[in-house]
Formats: structure tokens, sequence, C-alpha cells
């Protein structure tokens, strides 16, 4: 045992002196929080993808699903600021997390270094089949009139589905009956099987069962309609233009990560952002992508802190 | 599993007349116990709309019912006497995974593998440190290549701890 | 049934190019060996692997995905017999008889009758998907908040069926199973409850986590301090084969099990984890000699592990129809599908049929293969059991360790199964079964669930479960269910217990 002990640290010593070589020398960890296969797992995927090339070492994604994402951010914060550990960031965990976490163990504005925006998937407001509203004016009059009959499903707290509607509801000072499910599956599941009357999700959930009519959709909570989802009206054209919301996915590093290695994640990162393939990717999921001047650390670090600010006041107020 | 010992000597017994059920019984009051009083400041909602206590508190309510039933049976009906405990088994098997827990993070798999290995190993009586040595290594050289190199799970090798001087 | 026999016949023709055919291949061998190795599951398996189909086109990625999960599904039953651990929850009744069937030295009979019950439940759930696919969705739909309820109390009641002693004792781990299942953040109000202030108890208890400890760990310590139960294993090494005899006890076991199991399969709440309980229960209650299950009973082993394997099967269903995933491992396949451009709904089948069908042929191919891979492997697992037990528990204790963590790459997981094993070990010496508390456990996350949602769609209300006629049904065949259990233990006393 203890000539293994030896052996070890000879070869730690000899391997010091490689460490001087220039970022990245080894593979980087990307912390997803959420579970394998959700949104913005696969928008970690598809960047991350093209990230390693570019980087020349592996980015891997290693999901830590749990409270709405904060215990995969937490863990991430925590972690060496060595540029090894990073993590996709997301409108729950670095806008919404802060209300909704009494003892949230990060602040999204001040412990981390924002790298850039990746994608973010619009939100769509969508009703049961037979809903008795042909569009958006219609639904919001019926909702304000009938604030008991009506339930409206989210996939649990925390989930966007949940944050998007109860902002959704304050804008329109309704209180309905929400009911909480385990997952955007059951929850669609019973919308499409018209036990809930409406919900608000993100486009890539719902796009296939608009498409296939199981569901009608409303608005989009964006200013510009989706190639997606092109007869989807904006909510500014259906009557609601306040409502502006969309699920955004960023790359943040742990705080004070040096300042060269943030800097070529970002390049990485736009990079990848302007490569056709994984545009392509990203948009076929009928996500945005962020313009020429919403990229980068320092739109993205202004951007969270409105994130903050907005979220805080609604989520607050609202009737859990 | 094989644990219920026949009761032979059965008539003899004093006023317990199953410890095995007794200590069944304790148990889960304890356990019901426990967990109402983790649970007694849940608001219990209505039944129009159930709150978050309701559901655990009704569990509580009729596991500590079972576990008194179980007592009271205990008095009077001739059951399995309570089995002999090890102490070696529980001690060096948890510690060991306990050590994994500990170690994986910091000095990766390479280290932890090993190292909780051979401490669980020591719960067997035909413990012989060589062996286990040799043993616990072949097997974390097993592991990182299957889950490692196979499977590519993002299980740590190395560990942060020694990341900084290997820099593979 | 022309339009029937097209499709399939252009299904066979993607799934059978050659280069299908290698995806479907590697998918199973990964998916065995996964499924074998204990905690390791597909969802980190596929989570992983999901990167490499990059460069596939998405029919090809999807073929070998799948067989990952089927594959897993095959190998866990293996683990399941052979070392008493059940990776997932669909397992937790193979436990129950395989490894009672190894202990006799039986392991052979026990996993050549669970290949061939979950090959027939193969082919027979593929037609089935074939053929039915989509009518059967529209049924699913029926199924609100209420009638999962309902079925969940069914459930309930296979759990007391499955007992193997007495009821009181069982009753007390099904609520001890129910009251686990509310540890973690209330859906509804966000309020954490009962985690003790851990934040890594603030998602529950995860069941890999739980089924480890409490089978897994408990049973290395139990084992450990017997020497002469463990080496029973290792003495009787019996045939390698199912006798005619252990074939004329299983062809009806696999039938019904296939039945249950497809059927249960198609509910989009995930029903099929109640499949191998239903078929268990189903057998030990029409046995001429119930006493005999849980003590090597082949009929056990192949009733269950035809159900599951139709469940796994049919569990596709709701994804490739509806677009809505029924578990987690569905919800990671959207996650790919989503990934190759393919987004799941309602009109796959008619926009993609080649994907559609594409992959219900290689289902069926997918499961010849893994006859094909595991029946040889039998042999092989059979002589692992000679391996001396000092030295495969230490490997066992890793493998749980490395899946364990990979799950949630958590650490506490690793220290929670510790802890559970503990649990486990203390239950097993007051003389508790740990198998009805698991299917507490699993049952209990999704019943308050959809309780509580019910209860809320009919504002507050109890009077839904009735009225519903589905849901009046399932609590009918509930009740007459527990009648037909309790009724003999009461009327011979509580002697049952001792009668071993």
């Amino acid at each position: 045992m203890k000539k293994l002990v030896l052996a070890l640290a000879a070869t730690a010593m000899m391997a010091g002196a490689a460490q001087a070589q220039s970022y990245p020398n080894r593979p980087v960890t990307m912390i997803v929080p959420f579970a394998a296969g959700g949104p913005t797992d696969i928008v970690a995927r598809i960047v991350g993808e093209h990230m390693s090339k570019t980087l020349g070492q592996q980015i891997v994604v290693e999901n830590v699903a749990g409270a709405g994402g904060t215990t995969g951010i937490t863990r991430a914060a925590q972690s060496k600021n060595d540029g090894y550990t990073i993590m996709m960031g997301h409108m729950g965990t670095h806008g919404a997390a802060p209300a909704l976490y009494a003892n949230l163990k990060y602040d999204p504005v001040k412990d981390f270094e924002p790298v850039g925006m990746a994608a973010g998937t619009p939100i769509l407001i969508v009703g049961k089949k037979n809903f008795p509203a042909k569009d958006l004016k219609e639904m919001m009059a019926y909702l304000k009139a009938n604030p008991d009959k009506v339930n409206q499903a989210h996939a649990g707290i925390g989930a966007v589905s949940h944050m998007t509607c109860i902002m959704f509801n304050s804008q329109l000072g309704i209180k309905p009956t929400a009911v909480p499910y385990s997952g955007t599956g059951p929850a669609l599941n019973d919308l499409v099987s018209g036990q809930v009357d409406y919900m608000c999700d993100q486009i890539v959930n719902l796009v296939q069962q608009i498409k296939a009519g199981s569901i009608k959709a409303y608005a989009i909570a964006t200013p510009v309609r989706s190639p997606a989802l092109p007869d989807v009206p904006t909510t500014v054209e259906a009557g609601m233009p306040e409502y502006q919301v969309t699920a955004w996915n960023a790359i943040f590093a742990p705080k004070d990560t040096p300042k060269e290695v943030v800097t070529a994640l970002t390049d990485a990162l736009n990079k990848a952002l302007d490569d056709e393939a994984t545009k392509g990717r990203l948009l076929e999921l009928g996500g945005v992508l962020p313009t020429k001047d919403e990229r980068g650390g320092k739109w993205l670090g202004e951007f969270v802190g409105k994130e903050v600010a907005r979220w805080t006041p609604v989520l607050k107020d609202a009737p859990k | 599993m094989s644990g219920q010992v026949a009761p032979s000597e059965d008539q003899s017994r004093g006023l317990i007349k199953s410890t095995q059920e007794l200590g069944a019984g304790l148990f889960l009051i304890a356990i019901a116990l426990f967990f109402y009083w983790q649970g007694m400041d849940l608001p219990r909602g209505s039944l129009r709309a159930l709150g978050p206590g309701m559901l655990p508190l009704a569990l509580v309510t009729l596991l500590g019912v079972g576990g008194l039933m179980m007592v009271i049976f205990s008095l009077f009906e001739v059951g399995p006497r309570l089995e002999r405990w090890s102490l070696r088994g529980p001690f060096f098997v948890f510690g060991g995974i306990i050590l994994f827990a500990l170690l994986i993070r910091s000095c990766g798999l390479m280290i932890a593998g090993p190292v909780s290995m051979i401490f669980g190993m020591m719960a067997s009586d035909e413990f012989e440190l060589k062996e286990a040595t040799i043993f616990s290594i072949a097997m974390t050289i097993v592991c990182i290549l299957l889950f490692k190199t196979l499977l590519r799970l993002p299980i740590p090798v190395i560990g942060t701890l020694l990341e900084p001087i290997f820099p593979f | 049934m022309e339009a029937f026999l097209g499709n399939l016949a252009m299904g066979f023709g993607v799934a059978l190019t050659l280069n299908n055919i290698f995806l479907c291949f590697v998918g199973c061998m990964v998916g065995t060996l996964i499924g074998v190795l204990p905690g390791v599951g597909p969802i980190a398996t596929i989570a992983m692997l999901l990167p490499i189909t990059f460069g596939f086109d998405p029919t090809g990625a999807l073929i070998m995905l799948a067989g990952i999960y089927y594959g897993a599904q095959y190998g866990g039953s293996t683990t399941a017999i052979l070392v008493n651990i059940p990776g997932e929850a669909t397992s937790v009744v193979t436990v129950l008889d395989g490894h009672q069937m190894a202990k006799q030295g039986r392991a052979g009979v026990a996993l050549g009758m669970a290949a061939m019950g979950s090959f027939f439940a193969g082919t027979v759930a593929t037609l089935f998907i074939a053929a039915l696919g989509q009518p059967l969705t529209k049924l699913a739909q029926l199924f609100g908040p209420a009638e999962y309820f309902s079925l969940m109390i069914m459930g309930l009641v296979f759990a007391v069926v499955l007992a193997r002693g007495s009821i009181l004792k069982a009753m007390c781990m099904i609520l001890l199973g129910l009251l686990l299942a509310t540890v973690g953040t209330d859906l509804e109000t966000g309020q954490e409850r009962m985690t003790l202030g851990i934040q890594d108890l603030s998602d529950g208890v995860d069941f890999a986590v739980l089924a480890m400890g409490i089978f897994g760990f408990a049973e290395i310590v139990r084992n450990l301090e017997n020497p002469e139960t463990r080496d029973v294993v290792r003495a009787a090494i019996g045939r390698l084969w199912p006798s005619k005899d252990d074939f004329r006890q299983s062809y009806f076991p696999i039938l019904r099990g296939t039945l249950i199991g497809a059927i249960l399969g198609i509910l989009p709440g995930n029903g099929a984890v109640l499949g191998p309980f239903a078929s268990y229960t189903v057998e030990k209650k029409i046995a001429k000699d119930p006493k005999r299950f849980g003590r090597g009973a082949i009929e056990g082993v192949a009733g269950p592990e035809s159900a599951n394997n139709a469940g796994a099967q049919t569990a596709f269903i709701p994804l490739l129809t509806l677009g809505i995933p029924p578990n987690a491992v569905m919800a990671l396949m959207v996650g790919a599908m989503t990934i190759h451009g393919i987004i799941p709904g309602p009109q796959v089948m008619t926009k993609n049929p080649e994907l559609f069908w594409g992959m219900v042929a290689s289902m069926w191919l997918g499961n010849l293969m893994l006859v094909i891979i595991n029946l040889p492997l039998i042999g092989l697992w059979v002589k692992l059991l000679q391996v001396p037990y000092r030295m495969m528990f230490p490997a066992i204790m890793i493998f749980c360790c490395i899946g364990i963590y990979s799950i949630n790459n958590s650490t506490s997981d690793v220290l929670f199964t510790a802890f559970f094993g503990l649990v486990g070990y203390t239950l097993l010496k007051f003389g508790f079964e740990p198998a009805p508390m698991l299917l507490g456990f699993v049952l209990g996350k999704l019943m308050e669930e959809k309780l509580r949602q019910a209860l809320i769609l009919s504002r507050g209300s109890f009077s839904t479960f009735i009225e519903r006629p589905v849901s009046a049904g399932l609590l009918l065949v509930a009740v007459v269910m527990l009648a037909i259990a309790l009724l003999p233990s009461i009327q011979k006393g509580r002697d049952e217990v001792f009668t071993e």
C-alpha cells in the first residue's frame, strides 16, 4: 500500500509540470439542473456538442435534477471556478428561484460569471380541444367570467408551466383552480383528454398536439410568430401585449472564473450559435436564438438582474 | 427469507410470547412517532383541499395502530423469538458504502473503489488483506473500464483533489 | 387487415436493413449489460449515449435506444434472480420467487423461463401495438385522476395478496412505503415534507436508492451472518434448462401475464408498474397450492416476467400515438426523438410511418436478439453464483455504489442507500417483508398526486370516485379482492403465519 502511495505521489509531481497548458486540457463538465431529455437538456447537448469541437475537449453533460433546478445550480455554484465546471442556467434557476425558494444558497446575479445566452423556447397559452373560446380575447373574457369553473394545469411548483401561468393569471387578475401534476407529460395528458381547461408551457412540448388538433393554441408570448407554428398569433396581436415570456437557457460559470476562460467559453458558444447545423437543430425545436446584441456575458449579466426583478413580485404575491 | 424459526419450546415462555413480534410492533411505533414529530407542523387542509400534512398524518396514525396491535398480539400469541443481531456485517458493509460516498467526488473511483471495498470485505470472517487488496484494485480497474470507458457515465475517476496533478 | 400487414411489412423493411439490425443488436447488448449491473438504470445510460446517436438517422438511433430500454428490463430480471436486487419497480416481484429458485439451485430454470416468457410476451405485445395501438389509445384517454386513484387502490390490494406471512405485517409495510413516498416537496404547495431539512431529500427518495438498500444491502448483511444460506446458492447447481414439467406449469401464467401486462402498459400514467404485481396476484390466487409462492414457484417468475416485458413494450403506445411519455425513460425517448428533429405527437404515425413501423418491427427483432443473447449467457450467470461470497459481496457493493451515484451524480443518494440498508436489515430481523413496502412506495407517489388532483377537480367531493363508472368498477374489484385475501386468514386465525 505504501508503495502505491509513493508511486502516485511521484506521478503526481511529474504531472504537475504539465499543468501550465492552456485551457481546456481536460473534459469540461456542464451541469444541467434538469432531467435528461427535457428542453434545457436538449439545448445543452446540442450546443455542447459544437462547443466541444471548438474547445478541443469534450463537454460532458451531467444531469443534476431536483428542486426546480436549484439543486444542480447550487452544486455548480459551489464547485471550483477553474472553468472545468460550467452550467446551463435557466429562467427558473436564475430568474424565479429567489422568489420561490426562501433558503436559496446562491444569488443569481452575484454568484456567477455569465458566459452567454444559448437559446430559449417561447411560451404558449393552450386550452383543451373543446374549450368554449375561439381566440385569446374570448378566452380572457371566459376566464374572468367563470373563475370557479375553470381548471388550470401545471407541472409542479417551480416548473416553467407553473411560473409562466402565474404571470398570465396575475396579469389577467384571475385566480383559477390550479391542478398540480408531476411533470409536463401527465399534465398534457389530462389537457388532451379534457380533464383540465388550460395551461401555459414551452412550445416544444405542445407543437405536435396543436398541429394534430388535440389541443387549441390561443397565443404565443413572443413579439413575432414562431416559424414552427405560423398560424398561432402573438400575444401582441391577440390582445395581451404585456404577456411576454420565453423560457431561456444560458451558460454560466462559477463566480471568479478566470476572464480568459470565460472568454474562451463565450467564443465557443457564439461559434456554435453561428453554425448552420446547430442553429437548424435549435430552430426545429421552435427555439429562439439570441440576436447579435444579446450574445456574450455582459448582456446576460444585465438580463439576469432584470429577470429576477420581474419574477420576484409576481411569484411572491401569487397564491400557491 | 428463512428468518422465521419454528417455535419449538413455545409453551414455556413468560409474559412475552414472541419477542420478534414485540420488537416489530415497537419499531413501527417508533417510526410512527418519528414521522409524527416531523410532520405535525404541516398544514392538514380540509377535505375540499387536502393539505400537505393530511395524508402523512393518516398514514402515521394507521402505522401506530398497527404497531400497537403487534405489541398486544406478542403478549398472547406464541411466535418466533428475536434473532441474534450481528454488528460486524452492518458496520463494515455500511461503513464501506459511506466511505465510497465520502471519497468519490474528492479522490475519484481510483481511490474510493479500493478503499470502500477493502473496508467492506472486512465484514467477512474469511478476510485476508492481501487478497482483498488485489481483488479490490482489479475490481476498480474493471469498473473504470466498464462505467467510464464503455458506458461513458460521468463518474469521477480521479476526483477534484487529485485532478490538477493528473491532467488526462 | 391488408393495411396492417402492409404496415408491418414496411416496418420490417426498415428494421431489417443491415445498419438497423446492427444498431438493434448493440442496443440490446448495452441494455442487457446495464440491466445486469445493479443500480445502473437505462436513464443514465441513454442520456450518456445520446450524443453518440447524433450521427445516425433518427430511426436507427431510436431503434438502438429502444433496444437499451428493453434490454435493461431483461437484464434486470437476471440480477433480481441471481442476487436478489430489483433494479426497477417492475422486477420487485421477480425477486420473490426467482431468487428462491436460485437458492434451490434452479437459477438456470428461472432465467430460462423468464427469457422465454419475455420473448413470447414481446412477440404478442408487438402485434398488439401494431394492430390495436391507435384504438386503445382512445380507451386510455378515459382515465382521469379519479380512475388512476382507484387503479392505485387496486394495486395496494395486490400488495396485501403478495404477502407471504402475516397480513397485519404486510399492511404495515405498505403503510410505511406510502409514508416514505410522501417525503419530499409537496406537489401542490411546494412545502417540504419530513425532509429533516436535508436539501437532497426535497425531491423525495429515489426508488433505486430504496430498493438497493432494502433488498440489496440488507441481503448482503444478512448473508454475511448466516453462511449456511448463502452457501446453498453456491453449492446447489441444478439443471440449466427448464424441464417439461416446468414448461407445463408456465404456459398459462405466461399467457395471462402477457395479457395483463399489455393492457396495463397502455395507460399513460405508468400503469406498467402494476403489471407484474397484478400477474403475481392472479397466479397466486388461482394456484392449487398458494403456499408454494414465495418459496420458488415457477409460475411466480413466468407470469410476472411476461407481464413486465409486455408492459415495457406497450408503454411505447402512449409515446408513439399520443406523444405523451408515461414514465421517465419514455420522457428521455421524447428528448432523443426531439434532438433528432422528430417531435413525438399524434401525427408521428402518419407523418413518419417508416419510423413508427420500423420501431414496432424492431421491437420484435430486439426481443428475438435478447433471447439469442441471453440463453447462452445463462450458463455463465449460473457459474457466477459459484464465486465465493467473500468476493461476490464487495463486487455487488461497488456496482451498487457506482450505479446509485450515477442516477443523479449525487453522493447523498449513496449515503441514503446505506441508511436504507440498515433499515432493511432491521426490518428483516423483525420478520417484515420488503416487497409490499416497495409496492406501497411506488404506488404512493402516484396515489397521493391523483387523489389530490381528483379532489381539486371535483371541488372536494369524494363521490367522484363512485360516480365515474370506470373508477367505481376498479374500486369494486379492489374490495372483492381484499375480501378474498382476508377471508381465509380470518377463518383460519393467525396460525397460517407459522405453517412453514
